[in-house]
């Protein structure tokens, strides 16, 4: 997609090669989803860049929310209010929203309601990889997975009619790799739009224990009505390839491995594709079991579906071997990977090894490049001169408590400034839980819109039991890692007529009586602050305030301004402290002597100040700045 | 037709783009095709890598040692995905260079960059590159992937014609971009065809080009 637009603007019949997130979008309209809300999250946030875009055209009422939790109570309203809602976070968000999530179990939606978990096996980008189908069983919710963009689409139609015939919240996992797999999506007409008659009697949608008595016993009800609804024909197929011996039960990316793998190993093995999670569909299962002697279950992270099969062939008294993690046949960790899923059924069916898929090694040990902050990022000049304090100041072995963003960088070289990171918002609630524990000196920080999503209670709490921490807020105006949406302290410029929220407010109201705002490109300033600020006695607040490199980048770009920094070479001394100590991927050594290529530069011009270049060898570029 | 592609290089350096390029002319010219993104965690300077997947396949991710192709814009970057190199593979390599700020921190230059041809060509069979030279000739650096697949082209590592990367180029840029991309292409298929006509894929020869 060249713009999201064409998810709305292309014909229905017509092809696209689509991203399962795009293709996904593309269903929320083919479905007639009016009311949407996130907390972005990879490997989700695709679908909020594109609703941010093209939500208004669409008339869809689209929100990113200050966090997973609320963004799901958003939708809950929306349904409650008649409108057909969607709801999306990546897997980690759902266990913040599984609060408001557990409740609408029991209490059932109004319109159609689908929540999307975007789970991330392998953890591209994420702190875990928790196999979110344990939701599923743990709430009592149905369950749906795709394995392509294709599906993707269909599937959430499809979700949203069982939500509406069934009255819950349908839940629809994705992985990375359905998220972020590129395939050809056939487009369907969109639906027409209805808004839904909700009943609202006094106490249907309140959870106080006397009315969550009955709702139990009636989730339990509903689950069992769609076990028996037939919904296995929407989401299931039962392949036949040979009538073997062997079968194998897969959902998912599991399933485009193994039949993948079944081609490569000339195989035809009969399979049994799962896209309903939640309830396994007990009749087809126990047809498949018991036309096979032995039954392989393929799927990624946790045993769900296999714990569910192992529990229909015990009930049913089947005679069949299923194989799957709980034997050792499948690893307990990560995603599938196709070359070791082809040596295990290999091993499995008795075939010769495949010399072919030898490895080449090159004895030849690469650099590794873990990922940087951009050249420009204000977070380098923070923790460049909060490390500088620390050490000016003789503070010995201080714990930082990180949190989740870009800045989660600073643990990496040259910087190190993370001792301990959980969670989104747990950088200040870890923090001030070491009061009295430890006569170390604690140093957290969070980004402003983790701050928003769940740093603020853990401040109330650090500046009600009188801790002693620097906080330091790095507040670069968006959410910048996954790709700079807006958040609730974002100008409002930048966010068409919503109303920003100050940090500072906020802070003073909770009574911090330390407070100052640093621009992180200034480091004389930033220095001077942290100094003071690791001896003030109680919780000193620092926000460092600057944009995302990335939107000043852009803005430059469209401006034609282009300003770079380069190394005198007449100057440079060769003593390496700024490749050393500031690490700016735009400078790196060559023959002894420090370059900057000006390709990457951005122009932040940070580094040409005395802490990072003792010797005044870094200038501005004229050349580039006369361009200008 | 089968294809199995991998294509990495640094994030910002295009490697979505040069996927997308290969895979919606694979799709134009009536083959199906897959690719897989993977995001990491920073927004620019990590190790980015894409998968093509060309042919009747579902899971998008190329197996270990079943590339036939790598395509790497960075050359420590083509170095790194060798470890998911079969015999068979063949890798081509833009020589853009950009070091890790983990050579700097460990007071480190980048390595000799005959030093890294040496190291796969010992190997694998190699071509490479300075991609960069030639998008400049074009009229913009930002033209550097489609010089690569100007190249890939005219070495005859995937059987797509000409006359189809044409027309996606036609599709993909605005007027202005798409004449510039035109060329860049060009630049890239005669360097290639340079090589084919000497019958020579030897590193010392192509290196004369680069
Ligand atoms: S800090 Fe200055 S003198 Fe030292 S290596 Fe860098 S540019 Fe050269
Ligand atoms: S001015 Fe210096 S610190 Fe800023 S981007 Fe350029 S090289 Fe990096």
């Amino acid at each position: 997609m060249s713009s999201y637009r064409e998810l709305v603007t292309q014909q229905p019949g017509s092809n696209a090669f689509l991203l399962g997130n795009e293709a996904i979008v593309r269903g929320l309209l083919e479905a007639g989803v009016e009311a949407a809300s996130t907390y972005p999250g990879t490997p989700s946030s695709e679908i909020g860049d594109a609703l941010f875009e093209i939500a208004e055209e669409a008339g869809i009422r689209f929100e990113f929310s200050v966090n997973e939790k609320v963004a799901v109570e958003t939708a809950f309203a929306a349904s409650l209010s008649g409108l057909k809602s969607f709801v999306f976070m990546k897997h980690v968000g759902l266990n913040v929203a599984s609060d408001a999530v557990m409740s609408i179990a029991y209490t059932g939606v109004g319109a159609p309601m689908v929540i999307m978990t975007a789970d991330d096996p392998s953890m591209f980008s994420s702190q875990n990889e928790q196999d979110n189908r344990i939701y599923a069983g743990l709430s009592h919710l149905p369950m749906v997975e795709p394995s392509d963009p294709q599906e993707a689409k269909d599937f959430l139609i499809s979700a949203f009619d069982m939500s509406e015939r069934e009255k819950l919240p349908v839940l629809f996992r994705t992985t990375t790799r359905t998220s972020h797999m590129r395939s050809t999506v056939t487009f369907g007409s969109p639906r027409q739009r209805t808004r839904y008659e909700v009943l609202n009697d006094p106490g249907m949608f309140v959870t106080l224990p006397s009315n969550s008595y009955k709702f139990k016993e009636k989730l339990i009800e509903r689950m069992g009505k769609i076990a028996a609804a037939g919904y296995e024909k929407v989401f299931n197929s039962t392949i036949v390839n040979s009538g073997s011996n062997t079968g194998i039960v897969c959902s998912g990316e599991a399933y485009n491995v193994i039949s993948d793998v079944l081609t490569e190993i000339a195989q035809p093995l009969d399979i049994l594709k799962l896209g309903l999670i939640n309830p396994l569909s007990e009749g087809m299962i126990v047809d498949f079991l018991s036309t096979h002697k032995t039954v392989l279950v393929a799927e990624e992270v946790d045993p769900v579906i296999e714990s569910g099969i192992r529990a229909i062939s015990q009930k049913n008294g089947l005679a069949v071997t299923i194989l799957g993690k709980l034997d050792g046949t499948f690893p307990m960790s990560y995603e599938m990977s196709p070359s070791a899923t082809e040596k295990i059924l290999r091993k499995m069916l008795h075939l010769e090894r495949n010399e072919n898929s030898e490895k080449i090694t090159l004895g030849y040990s690469v650099p590794p490049r873990p990922p940087v902050l951009c050249p420009g990022c204000p977070h380098r000049g923070t923790y460049f001169a909060v490390k500088r304090a620390v050490k000016m100041l003789r503070i010995d072995n201080p714990i930082y408590s990180s949190d989740i963003g870009c800045y989660s960088l600073g643990d990496y070289e040259p910087f190190k400034e993370a001792t301990v990171m959980l969670s989104m918002g747990s950088s200040i609630g870890v923090a001030s839980g070491f009061r009295g524990a430890t006569d170390r000196r604690i140093i957290s920080f969070i980004g402003d819109s983790t701050f928003f999503h769940s740093g603020i209670p853990g401040l109330i709490n650090a500046v009600h039991n009188r801790s002693r921490i620097l906080f330091v807020i790095m507040d670069n105006d968006v959410t910048a890692m996954t790709g700079r949406q807006p958040n609730p302290g974002t100008p409002a410029n930048l966010m068409g007529g919503l109303r920003s929220i100050s940090i500072v407010d906020l802070v003073k109201s909770i009574g911090v009586d330390f407070i100052r705002e640093i621009d992180p490109y200034d480091l004389r300033e930033s220095l001077a602050a942290s100094m003071e600020a690791l001896r003030h006695e109680g919780v000193s607040v620092i926000i460092a305030k600057r944009e995302c490199a990335i939107i000043r980048d852009n803005r430059n770009r469209k401006a034609g301004i282009s300003e770079k920094y380069k190394v005198n070479p007449d100057k440079c001394s060769g003593c390496m402290n700024c490749v050393t100590t500031f690490s700016c991927p735009a400078m790196s050594i060559s023959n002894g002597k420090v370059t900057i290529d000006p390709a990457l530069c951005d122009g932040c011009g940070v580094c040409a100040q005395p802490y990072v270049c003792p010797f005044n060898a870094i200038q501005i570029d004229e050349v580039s700045a006369n361009a200008a | 037709m089968q294809h199995n592609i991998i294509i990495t290089g640094v994030g910002g350096q295009g490697v979505v783009t040069l996927g997308l390029i290969i895979s919606s002319a694979a799709i134009s010219f009536g083959e199906r095709a897959i690719m897989s993104e993977i995001h990491g965690l920073a927004q620019r300077g990590g190790s980015v890598s894409v998968d093509v997947r060309i042919g009747n396949y579902r899971a998008p991710i190329v197996p270990d040692g079943k590339a036939d192709l790598i395509i790497s814009l960075e050359p420590l970057e083509a170095l790194r995905a060798i470890s998911r190199a079969g015999p068979s593979t063949v890798v081509v390599m833009g020589e853009e260079r950009l070091p890790p700020v983990y050579l700097g921190i460990h007071r480190q230059s980048y390595p000799d960059l005959n030093e890294i041809i040496g190291v796969i060509s010992h190997k694998l069979r190699l071509y490479h590159l300075d991609a960069m030279r030639l998008a400049r000739e074009a009229g913009d650096t930002r033209t550097v992937n489609t010089v690569m697949v100007g190249y890939i082209v005219g070495l005859g590592l995937i059987s797509i014609p000409q006359q189809i990367f044409h027309r996606e180029i036609e599709k993909t840029f605005a007027k202005k971009y798409a004449d510039m991309n035109m060329k860049a292409f060009a630049l890239g298929l005669q360097t290639a065809q340079k090589i084919m006509a000497t019958g020579n894929d030897t590193v010392e020869i192509q290196h004369g080009f680069g």
